[in-house]
């Protein structure tokens, strides 16, 4: 499937869609199993694991990876141009840097608030 | 060949799309990004004051427990454990003392079972969206209309869910300003974001039978492409997506 492939006779951007790309079905069952598998794992490590920032980042690491999956496989993601792929990804990653930051940022002002009382 | 290709140097001179998509997609691709900041900037507010609160004590109830009668003389679940200091405005509540409802199964301490289940039915439904998408690639008209039915079910049970929830925290006293648990912010919050969420829920529902009706009408058939059922699907997955971060943020942090 190169990109150099692609017919642009009689472009307009208007109307233009590229010729549809079928992959199958199986990559998208064994998705559907992967998910499923994670968030079962979710529920264990909630009742496994004591509260904390530890667990907090494990949470936020297996919903990364279960977001990548949904992006990657269902969204079709893996056949884009990697030009897209960047536009869409990347300020995706700074927001997941600023979830991390502000929680621990949070738990300083909940170490602020106890050093005030 | 050579009339009908344009090499890859030429990528941002004109002639071609760049990301070799059409105007739409990557219309749907840039709005989902916008819509992620939206519920990215709600979540990294729910997560700083989740955490602007102290954590709430270590308790347990054995899974499966009667609840309703185990607390029957202190006057109930919630009373008695806003008695032991479990449910205080001064820290956070422990989402499985509070999300430990299960329909048909009244004071029975089921606690992140619903919730579970809702994420399954979400997740179920992605796979039927994409499986509607594939079809419309080979250009399958039945097995598009098969696949969007069961996506809508999917939807319509998730919205359920999502009432029945709603009504079991409002009848428990929840409100935007206060609630029997902890901090306002607790309920304020909850109904702010699994609000937003629903609503796109709702939309994403609304967008899918417009396109099952299209699909039954024959319009893609005319169209000569089933692109629009591969737009829909990027905003149906999209909001299966952050349901992850919402199920994640609320009921695990």
């Amino acid at each position: 499937m190169g990109h150099n492939q692609i017919n642009y006779d009689n472009y307009d951007p208007t109307t233009w869609v590229p010729e549809a790309e079928n992959h199958g079905t199986k990559a998208l069952w064994k998705t559907f199993i992967i998910l499923s598998v994670i968030t079962v794992l979710d529920i264990i490590l909630y009742f496994t694991i004591d509260p904390g920032m530890p667990r907090n980042i494990t949470f936020i690491i297996l919903g990364v990876v279960k977001a990548a999956f949904i992006v990657y496989v269902f969204m079709h993601m893996t056949y884009e141009k990697g030009s897209l792929k960047n536009t869409i990804i990347l300020p995706m990653i700074f927001v997941i840097y600023l979830i991390m930051l502000m929680l621990i940022e949070a738990d300083f002002w909940n170490y602020l608030n106890y050093l005030l009382d | 060949m050579s009339e009908t290709t344009i090499s890859t140097e030429k990528t941002w001179s004109g002639g071609r799309s760049p990301f070799n998509v059409s105007y739409g997609k990557l219309m749907m691709w840039i709005f989902l990004l916008s819509d992620a900041f939206t519920f990215s900037s709600l979540l990294v507010g729910y997560g700083a004051i989740r955490y602007s609160y102290p954590s709430p004590p270590e308790f347990e109830i054995p899974v499966f427990e009667d609840v309703h009668h185990m607390f029957e003389e202190q006057g109930g679940f919630i009373e008695a454990l806003t008695e032991q200091g479990i449910f205080s405005e001064g820290h956070w509540p422990s989402p499985d003392m509070v999300f430990n409802h299960f329909p048909f199964a009244h004071g029975i301490h089921l606690p992140l079972f619903f919730v579970s289940l809702m994420t399954f039915i979400l997740i179920f439904s992605s796979v039927t969206m994409v499986l509607a998408v594939e079809a419309g690639q080979r250009k399958a008209r039945g097995e598009v209309t098969k696949y969007m039915i069961y996506t809508i079910i999917g939807g319509f049970a998730f919205l359920g869910c999502q009432a029945w929830e709603w009504t079991q925290f409002i009848h428990e006293g929840a409100t935007l300003n206060g609630n029997p648990f902890g901090p306002w912010h607790f309920a304020a919050l909850f109904f702010l974001v699994t609000g937003f969420h629903g609503f796109h829920v709702f939309s994403g529902v609304v967008l899918n039978i417009v396109i099952l009706i299209n699909n039954m009408m024959g319009t893609y058939e005319k169209r000569g492409h089933y692109e629009m059922i591969e737009k829909t699907g990027l905003y149906w997955h999209f909001v299966d997506l952050v349901w992850v971060f919402v199920f994640t943020f609320f009921y695990l942090i």
